[in-house]
């Protein structure tokens, strides 16, 4: 099934072996033996870890078990050892003897082989009868031990856990050394850690994480049908049926994104039979109108347009790629370097400096010119395995990120991979990095492909589409013909999936880099290739499986660009955040000692915007980029209380109500200002798409999406196009004016959402010319930070009170604040 | 791909150790009594070795081809002749058929210190 993205892949196959070693993973054929009991049939190999004797000898002395087999990729073969004489097996009577005359070996049995007279009269020397089993170990020449580095990537069993487990495989012959550890159903899980002893132990911690979050994701999205939905009927440009319909959403719900599949039916009725069809959806209008693409376009109902049903179809993919890098990353020794691996983690390793030539000039064709601080990022990175940049708002990290990847592209060390965990962010960094002059390929997911890109010439399969070559003719007939008829004669079908394929390929290939999301880079189209370097953006915002799956395809170097003071992964599992889930691999790797290269100058805000953010984000370190004059807002007459300031704290009191679905919260006075504010904004000439609303509760921005379309003075298509959303859905973006609305009003409650420093950081560094801040200062002023923000806004007389036309300082008394810290 | 990892010291518990040596001592002494009850009869002998083991290119022994040819000597085989390890050839059986496969040795291991005597005489002569 074409839309069934990677259902027949198994993740982290690649590395997996059956002969690995069963209590350290070791899968070296020339280190291992199989225990030869039929019962057990178990491999070992044959180093000591942190045990006295060798794991083959520690198994077979655990088990009493006394047989075993070579591997068929060991010098010898694959051969049960036993005696050349009698063929006795038991490994503790064996030894080798060789010829007197002769360079010829053979293993002999100590009792009675060893003690037969007559076998001293032959060609043989008994008298160096040498044991196979010596110092608790199998003769090394025999069976190797594996080298220092092997045993370091190894996972580190102790002689407690080896007890443990050969005690568990008597009742479960099966069990491995994570299902000694398994927490029990209500347990909390074990949570993250800062170092790990081996990629095992990493796995263990997280794969449970990563499980308890993918149960609620699947539990939360399966439980969203809607019923009673009204559908509008359209056909797309591909010929293939579209429906569109309203798909409300609430706090802590579903947000639907393009490419998500949700399942369409209809019971029936006297007339129609019941019918249902599974779809992608494609766009999501501001109006929450959602655009599915179905799959079928047979027997559609497309004259009935009430009484449809809604579910979502939820997709493990993402979740079980996470999983298999994490597995990748512990069997397969190959899937990161030495390197990275005893970095990621957080052993100590010797700084290793990448010796590469280091271009003149650290800028790259097509971007703006670098400042001080991009240079020097760019120049560092480039000489480290592991490295992070860690970029503020308005900081440029893009344009640096962009000149990197040229600079890897152009060290001649093979095709670079860029990711992030956003397709925003993909997109934006695709194009930039192609203005370079690299060839890139934007590989999108299958069910994401009939989704519009701002990228579109630079995805793989509009590439496929519009590859110009006469060898493609033959592809591009298919393609016409199923455009055309919807579905293709089975024997075609085939024929058209193998060009295709081919053809995916060759274009992947010819790349000097390719682009897309972490998730997306456990694409099967991409299992086969391999990448030395890789750079994730963004990536304080995916966790630390999410990052995992990118590195795992051969990483030698790695940077990851993000910004640990900006909101970090969403995580909707509670259980699974407690446990650390949320924090990135980029605060991990912070918290270990690796200092990230902070990019310094911004290029976003009004100079007095940013001094708030700098001081308390980023140690006072952030410099502007712009000039006041450069964000003097001419002919706006808007009432900024103090001239060449545009920034205030407009204090309401208000009161804070649950909304309607109970879930969240609404402000109706707050709302009522903002729509005030709007207007004026909108009055003195500033465009509708220039200004921003933020509000953290999902009942507050839909009440005052509403509320300005009902009662704005000025026409209600101008209020329909300024965009009013969540702090989380503005990261990464800017807006020149930016309105939020605190909305939390209450004397006993906390301030929720606005808790988190991180939120506060995004909320405040949107605008590049000026900012409204309408909030409760007495609630407010319980936060520390909060009050600190409070009272910067008070000292700068940008803390007032009154209609909006004659604005007046406020003397609100500000509490004390509690000395809580996050 | 070399990489400095600053190691931990392996700390093995004594007790651990003595235990361990306990319980492979007392398998080995068990393996030993069995054998003696079982096999009380001498067993007949059947350790001739097989004369293709002899044949093959020059005179030199060393040089003999084992069956398994190239393909099992592993990257150490560049050290013989310099030389720390010894080429052997060990004779394994496959049901009642003699296999014959080629292994590297180090030259301290009591296995081919005949072999090497003879080497040396043969070399003095
Ligand atoms: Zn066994
Ligand atoms: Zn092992
Ligand atoms: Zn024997």
């Amino acid at each position: 099934e074409e839309t069934g993205e990677d259902d027949n892949y198994e993740f982290g196959k690649g590395g997996f072996t059956e002969h690995a070693c069963r209590y350290c993973g070791v899968q070296n054929p020339a280190c291992v033996v199989r225990c030869n009991i039929p019962s057990c049939r178990k491999w070992f190999c044959n180093s000591r870890g942190n045990t006295s004797g060798s794991h083959i000898v520690n198994h077979l002395v655990r088990a009493k078990h006394k047989e075993v087999c070579l591997h068929k990729d060991s010098p010898l073969g694959e051969t049960i050892l036993e005696c050349y004489n009698c063929g006795c097996r038991n490994v503790f009577l064996l030894g080798f003897i060789s010829a007197k005359t002769e360079s010829v070996v053979v293993l002999l049995c100590r009792e009675p082989c060893l003690s037969v007279n007559a076998l001293k009269d032959m060609n043989w020397d008994l008298s160096q009868w040498c044991p196979l089993i010596d110092d608790r170990c199998f003769l090394q020449w025999l069976v190797k031990v594996p080298s220092e580095q092997e045993q370091l990537r190894a996972r580190q069993i102790s002689a407690q856990q080896i007890n443990k487990l050969e005690e568990l495989w008597k009742t479960n012959p099966d069990a491995s050394l994570e299902d000694l550890e398994k927490p029990g159903v209500d347990d909390e899980p074990q949570p993250v850690v800062l170092k790990y002893e081996d990629a095992y132990q990493y796995q263990n911690v997280f794969a449970p994480l990563i499980k308890l979050e993918a149960d609620y994701d699947k539990m939360m999205k399966e439980s969203q049908s809607k019923d009673n939905v009204t559908i509008r009927w359209d056909i797309g440009l591909n010929k293939k049926r579209v429906a569109y319909f309203i798909f409300p959403k609430e706090d802590n719900e579903l947000r639907l994104v393009p490419g998500d599949e949700l399942r369409l039916r209809y019971s029936g009725d006297a007339s129609h039979p019941a019918w249902q069809s599974v779809g992608h959806v494609i766009k999501l209008t501001a109006q929450e109108e959602v655009a599915l693409e179905l799959r079928a376009s047979q027997g559609v109902p497309v004259d009935v347009t009430h009484g449809f049903s809604v579910d979502f179809v939820w997709k493990s993919t993402s979740f079980d790629r996470m999983q298999g890098a994490m597995k990748t990353f512990a069997v397969d020794e190959t899937s990161v370097s030495g390197y990275i691996y005893h970095h990621l983690l957080g052993h100590e390793v010797e700084l290793q400096v990448v010796r590469n030539t280091l271009p003149r000039r650290f800028g790259a064709p097509g971007l703006p010119e670098l400042n001080a601080s991009q240079v020097f990022a760019v120049k560092s990175v480039l000489q480290k395995p592991i490295s992070l940049i860690q970029g503020p708002p308005g900081t440029g990290k893009t344009v640096t990120s962009a000149a990197i990847v040229y600079h890897m592209a152009k060290q001649g060390q093979g095709q670079v991979l860029v990711c992030a965990p956003s397709n925003v962010a993909v997109d934006q960094l695709s194009e930039k990095i192609s203005s370079t002059g690299l060839k890139v390929v934007r590989l999108c997911a299958k069910s994401r492909e009939a989704v519009m890109s701002p990228v579109e010439h630079l995805t793989l399969h509009y590439q496929v589409r519009h590859l110009d070559t006469s060898e493609k003719s033959e592809l591009h007939k298919l393609q016409q013909l199923k455009d055309e008829q919807g579905e293709l004669s089975s024997s075609d079908e085939k024929k058209f999936k193998a060009l295709k394929r081919a053809t995916e390929r060759e274009i992947l290939q010819s790349a000097d880099v390719i682009c897309c999301t972490c998730v997306g880079a456990g694409d099967p189209r991409l299992a086969n290739f391999r990448f030395r370097q890789v750079l994730i953006d963004e990536s304080t915002q995916a966790t630390e499986p999410e990052c995992l799956i990118p590195l795992v395809l051969g990483v030698k170097q790695v940077v990851l660009v993000g910004d640990h003071c900006q909101l970090g992964p969403v995580i909707m599992c509670k259980k699974a955040a407690r446990a650390g889930l949320a924090q990135s691999l980029f605060e991990r790797l912070v918290l270990l000692g690796l200092k990230p290269f902070r990019l310094q100058v911004q290029y976003r805000m009004h100079p007095s915007l940013s001094e708030f953010p700098s001081n308390s984000f980023y140690e006072g370190t952030l410099q502007n980029g712009v000039t006041v004059n450069e964000r003097q807002t001419t002919g706006i007459d808007f009432p900024w209380p103090v001239p060449n300031r545009p920034m205030f704290f407009y204090v309401q009191m208000g009161q804070e109500e649950i909304s309607a679905s109970g879930t969240s919260y609404l402000n109706r006075t707050e709302a009522a200002n903002v729509e005030k504010i709007v207007t004026t904004f909108l009055r003195s000439g500033v465009i509708p798409s220039q200004i921003g609303v933020i509000t953290p509760y999902e009942g507050q921005r839909a009440y005052i999406v509403n509320y300005m379309s009902r009662n704005g003075s000025l026409r209600q298509q101008l209020y329909k196009e300024i965009e009013v959303a969540s702090v989380d859905s503005f990261q990464g973006r800017e807006k020149d004016y930016i309105i939020l609305s605190c909305v939390r009003s209450n004397e006993h409650q906390g301030i929720g959402f606005l808790n988190d420093p991180r939120r506060l950081n995004v909320a405040l560094t949107r605008a590049r010319y000026g900012i409204v801040i309408l909030g409760n200062p007495k609630v407010l002023s319980k936060q520390p930070l909060w009050n600190s923000l409070l009272t910067h806004y008070k000292e700068h007389e940008c803390l007032v009170e009154g209609p909006l036309n004659n604005l007046k300082q406020s003397m609100v008394q500000f509490q004390k604040p509690k000395k809580i810290y996050y | 791909d070399s990489v400095q990892v600053r190691q931990k010291l392996v700390e093995i518990d004594p007790k651990e150790e003595e235990e361990f040596d306990r319980e492979l001592r007392a398998l080995v002494q068990e393996s030993l009594e069995s054998r003696k009850v079982e096999l009380r009869a001498k067993p007949t002998i059947n350790m001739m070795i097989p004369m293709n083991v002899f044949e093959g290119p020059g005179k030199d022994p060393k040089i003999v081809e084992g069956e398994s040819g190239e393909d099992t000597v592993d990257e150490e085989g560049g050290s013989v002749g310099g030389s720390n390890k010894v080429r052997v050839k060990v004779i394994v059986k496959r049901g009642n058929k003699q296999q014959t496969k080629q292994m590297f040795i180090p030259q301290d291991c009591s296995l081919v210190q005949g072999t090497k005597q003879k080497e040396m005489a043969e070399l003095e002569e």
